[in-house]
């Protein structure tokens, strides 16, 4: 208790130095004047008085010294005065200090704006009540080989059975995002919403902003209501919170708006910034839902809370039960299909895919850090070699070891505060700047900020790097040696071989450390340059696409669809500019699309291949030519193609090469679903080349193009009653003008045919490219701004280390060149001090590029991480940047009078 | 070593403090110089110490609560700071009291069986 006390009056006293100071002298003053009364009266005169009381008193200042020791912690108190010297000591030498200080605020701001991002996305907890018992339910579909996808799925009749039949969740529910056309008020406009169970919000327990959620009855009864987020209730409603109980048109159906959520609610958790839901809809699965090819849909998703003292392990064996009873019930055209239950973290499922690329960035983005600290430290220890001489006097004059380790220290730490305080400045504009920058596979997003985790992080970052830079030159400069120091005067000569070793060993780790990020920058630039060379299949110049989904409400039959369709195309055909225009359900390059089961005549799929999928593209018109996709064999789809004719496909080259090796693919049949799925066959009339639907860079699909027309009658009984095809689809059309020109027309022409509709993501093919290319880009971009940056520091460091040693070498080099030595030989002799170093280093880089290769493997395309060609080319250029660091100082050595050597200092 | 420090007893860790505490509990409030000068008395001058050495102990047991300091003024009118023993330092001085007889008890057995 009374060390407690003790401890924090100690503490306290470092602040309250001055006025116990003078407390202290005067009860010495009074304790003196006492004693010399007591002298005086003892028959002394008042100056014997005076000498005997001092002397029996002792030394005062020994005693104040002493209670001062007592009173406070006295290292600790000596700082103030420390960092006083510090500030002198650096304002003396203002190149350096800012030089360090700007070394220093960019390794911090980068690494702390890097961190954020990786905060805000992968550490911080998801944003809802305790958020680890949150999980998310799906099947694992047996054979699909489905890569891509994220996150795991279910059918509509599995969210009714998960939610029916499991008994591990508190709340469960399912969920399906899709895009509406939303109206009243305000313009028609397209906009993402979620429709989901009642018991999703109940799961999540996040409570509305205002008014409520809807629950889980609401739901079943099929209640038209809706729950906004905040940013669409900003932004249509103006904040306006007596707007409770209007109503909005989704689809043109009325819904009542019951709710708004806060503004921090997001849900699904969605990557990037485009595809974030607005509103949230009751599920309310419909009749359909539960018939035909719907129950071989798996376009749905479900999220529950685990119940107190429930694994996940032991929810996904309870879930698994239910699949279990789900696959008996399957009906008789999907018999042979396999499912599994499979129960994750909301947060592994929500951060998986994102991982790699940040852990990538972190590590990139350290290692800029280190080799900042190893170049602070190097200079820092230059300092400490040119102040040899004043520390060899201070230590002969009696200054403790302790007391310099303590000043070499607190002047690294406030280099390293004031650059971590500059750095986290520039980490906030860096992130107000670069979030819209980031790349839209990165979930959470809007979560990404400074925060206290993120601004503790940036401090201890700067000192942890102040220790780390302070410790070796503070070492160092204690080591030094009194008398040698002393003895050599001013003549230095080359002196100093520990410290030189020291140096070394901070600029061949640099150097490593820049050319392991060299060459993964090297390699990323090589796979960027391989995807640009892939084929996309098709011509993206001079084409526009853009996205119509026709309400139901308006569109109720077939004919209405058909009579839209055909308006449409013969319009858009007849505009001047256009030359070929179609309608497809997958756009390329838009990476919006999915695979089916297909069965395929004569093909016996080898054991445990699994599912033949592909992905089917409903077209019309002639899409192929509009996007300038070669047919390879066979013929496109005419006019005569339709309902009443013979069911027809278009096949891809891949597809082709899949199923009928070396042989003619015109005339072989195929059709949809499983063996056991009673579907009318499809003949093949015609190959076409390979199309990247999404990135270049993904594996391309087998691919089957199919007439709108012949849909319902090519499903059969996996076809829903009533079901109308072409309600959606894009419109591509290829123009002999710009295509951004042609955007107002096509709107135009469109809304001469219905002028309550809305067009979606209209784009250029061009546009659509490069977006699919952006997240690549974007790893690409950063890993070699942080490579160009290490380098950048490392061509330093081995600068600073090369100039410092010939500077101290001036004057041997004076003695060997008055010895007759030649000035090519001296260049020589520093080039090649350089040389070696930049060769061990570049040795070790390579080396840590090869352990990095793992880590980078993911994120190349076509490139091998032992790609020798990058390897040596990253190696050389490092070798030659070294080299040219080292010249200069090498020239100016040459340049030395001998005379010098006569002269000394 | 000088001849003078040979003789006069080096005082032990912890001592000074029992003996202040003592001093003030006996005799109570007490200045820096009287203290210092029963500690001479007492010790018959065996004690060779500075009146200053005392100053770090006053403050450690300043700090653990044990006396508190306050100004006045002697019967000379001139001005001191008077230290008095804490209702603290009373239980501490028991408590340091018996540790020490029972560390010198101990000490003056093993002496004896040495001998």
């Amino acid at each position: 208790m009374e060390r407690l006390r003790r401890f924090f009056l100690k503490l306290y006293l470092l602040f309250a130095n001055a006025k116990v100071e003078a407390e202290l002298a005067r009860e010495i003053g009074a304790h003196l004047a006492l004693l010399e009364d007591e002298y005086v009266r003892q028959g002394m005169t008042p100056e014997e008085a005076r000498r005997a009381a001092k002397l029996a008193y002792g030394g005062v200042e020994q005693a104040k010294q002493r209670h001062r020791d007592e009173r406070t912690f006295q290292g600790l108190s000596q700082i103030p005065q420390d960092i006083r010297y510090t500030f002198r000591q650096l304002r003396k030498s203002p190149g350096f200090t800012v030089t360090a200080v700007l070394m220093l605020a960019l390794g911090i701001g980068t690494t702390t704006a890097i961190f954020s991002i990786v905060e805000g996305v992968l550490l911080r907890p998801l944003p809802f009540p305790d958020p680890d018992r949150l999980v998310t339910l799906g099947d694992v579909l047996e054979g699909s080989h489905c890569a891509s996808c994220a996150h795991s799925s279910v059918t509509a009749p599995d969210i009714r059975n998960y939610m029916r039949d499991t008994q591990s969740f508190s709340h469960l529910g399912g969920y399906r995002g899709r895009l509406f056309e939303l109206s009243g008020p305000g313009d028609p406009a397209a906009v993402n919403g979620t429709r989901m169970s009642g018991e999703v919000f109940a799961a999540l327990g996040v409570q509305p902003l205002l008014g409520r959620t809807f629950t889980q009855q609401e739901d079943e009864e099929g209640q038209q209501v809706a729950v906004l987020s905040y940013g669409m209730w900003q932004s249509r409603f103006h904040g306006d919170a007596n707007m409770l109980g209007g109503k909005i048109l989704l689809y043109r159906k009325p819904y009542t708006v019951i709710g708004v959520m806060p503004r921090d609610f997001e849900f699904p958790l969605n990557p990037g910034h485009v595809n974030q839901g607005e509103f949230w809809l009751p599920l309310s699965l419909q009749p359909e839902e539960f018939t035909a090819g719907s129950v071989a849909s798996w376009n749905s998703h479900m999220v529950g809370r685990l119940k107190p003292g429930i694994t996940a392990g032991q929810a996904q064996s309870d879930a698994e039960r239910v699949a279990q009873d789900t696959m008996r019930d399957y009906p008789a055209y999907m018999r042979s299909l396999r499912i599994h239950a499979v129960v994750t973290p909301l947060h592994e499922d929500t951060v998986r895919q994102a991982r790699p690329l940040l852990r990538t960035l972190l590590l990139a983005v350290i290692v800029v850090l280190l080799i900042a600290c190893a170049n602070l430290a190097g200079v820092l220890l230059v300092r400490a070699i040119r102040r040899r001489r004043e520390i060899a006097v201070r230590l002969a004059l009696g200054a403790r070891a302790a007391t310099l380790l303590r000043q070499a220290i607190v002047e690294s730490m406030v280099l390293s505060i004031a650059g971590g305080a500059i750095g986290l400045a520039l980490a906030a504009v860096a992130l107000r700047v670069g979030v819209s920058l980031l790349p839209q596979t990165l979930p959470r997003v809007h979560e990404i900020g400074l925060n206290w985790p993120v601004m503790l992080f940036a401090l201890g970052l700067a000192l942890l790097t102040g220790l780390l830079c302070g410790l070796a030159p503070a070492f160092a400069a204690i080591r030094t040696n009194v008398n040698e120091s002393l003895k050599e005067g001013g003549r230095t000569g080359t002196s100093g071989s520990g410290h030189a070793r020291l140096r070394s060993a901070l600029v061949v780790a640099e150097i490593a450390v820049a050319l392991t990020l060299l060459t993964a920058s090297g390699l990323l630039l090589r796979s960027f340059e391989k995807m640009r060379d892939v084929e996309l299949g098709f011509r993206p110049d001079n084409t526009l696409a853009a996205l119509y989904v026709l309400p139901q409400q308006r569109y109720r039959t077939q004919s209405a669809i058909d009579e839209f369709i055909r308006t449409l195309l013969t319009d858009v055909g007849q505009l001047s500019g256009v030359d070929a225009v179609g309608i497809t359900s997958f756009l390329p390059a838009a990476g919006n699309n999915w695979g089916i089961a297909f069965t395929i005549e004569g093909y016996v799929s080898s054991k445990g291949a699994g599912l033949n999928m592909a992905s089917m593209s409903l077209v019309e018109s002639d899409p192929f030519e509009a996007l300038g996709i070669r047919v390879l064999r066979g013929r496109v789809f005419t006019e005569s193609d339709n309902a009443n004719s013979q069911l027809v496909a278009i096949v891809n080259r891949k597809m082709a090469e899949q199923y009928w090796p070396g042989q003619d693919p015109i005339g072989k049949r195929l059709r949809r679903g499983m063996r056991e799925t009673s579907t009318p066959w499809m003949t093949v009339v015609g190959e076409v080349d390979d199309v990247k639907l999404g990135s270049r860079d993904a594996e391309t699909m087998p691919q089957v193009y199919q007439p709108v027309t012949q849909t319902v009658a090519s499903e059969s009984v996996l076809a829903s009653v009533g079901e109308l095809s072409g309600a959606d689809g894009w419109i591509v059309l290829h123009s002999r003008m710009d295509p951004e020109q042609m955007e107002d027309t096509l709107r135009a022409t469109v809304r001469q045919i219905d002028p309550q509709l809305p067009l979606y993501q209209m784009q250029t093919m061009e546009h659509a490219v490069s977006k699919s290319e952006a997240p690549r880009r974007f790893n690409t971009v950063l890993i070699s701004s942080f490579a160009i940056a290490a380098v950048l520091l490392s061509v330093l460091g081995i600068y600073a280390v090369i100039a410092f040693s010939v500077a101290l070498r001036e004057q041997e080099m004076a003695v060997r060149m008055a010895l007759g030595f030649q000035r090519s030989g001296v260049i020589l002799l520093i080039l090649s001090s350089g040389a070696k170093l930049a060769a061990v280093g570049c040795g070790l880089g390579l080396l840590g590029a090869l352990a990095a290769s793992r880590l980078l493997r993911s994120f190349l395309f076509e490139v091998s991480p032992f790609d020798p060609g990058v390897l040596a080319l990253s190696a050389i250029a490092m070798l030659l940047l070294a080299l040219a660091a080292s010249a200069l100082p090498a020239r100016r050595a040459s340049g030395t009078d001998p005379m010098l050597a006569l002269r000394g200092e | 070593m000088s001849n003078k420090e040979k003789e006069s007893i080096q005082l032990l860790q912890g001592t000074l403090d029992l003996i202040v505490l003592r001093t003030l509990a006996t005799m109570g409030p007490q200045h820096a110089y009287q203290i210092a000068t029963r500690l001479q008395q007492i010790s018959d001058r065996l004690l060779n110490l500075n009146q200053g050495t005392l100053y770090p102990a006053l403050v450690r047991l300043e700090q653990y609560g044990w006396i508190k300091g306050n100004w006045g003024r002697t019967e000379s009118n001139r001005e001191a700071k008077y230290y008095e023993i804490t209702k603290a330092g009373q239980k501490a001085l028991g408590k340091e009291t018996q540790t020490w007889r029972r560390m010198s008890a101990l000490v003056e057995r093993l002496l004896l069986e040495e001998s």
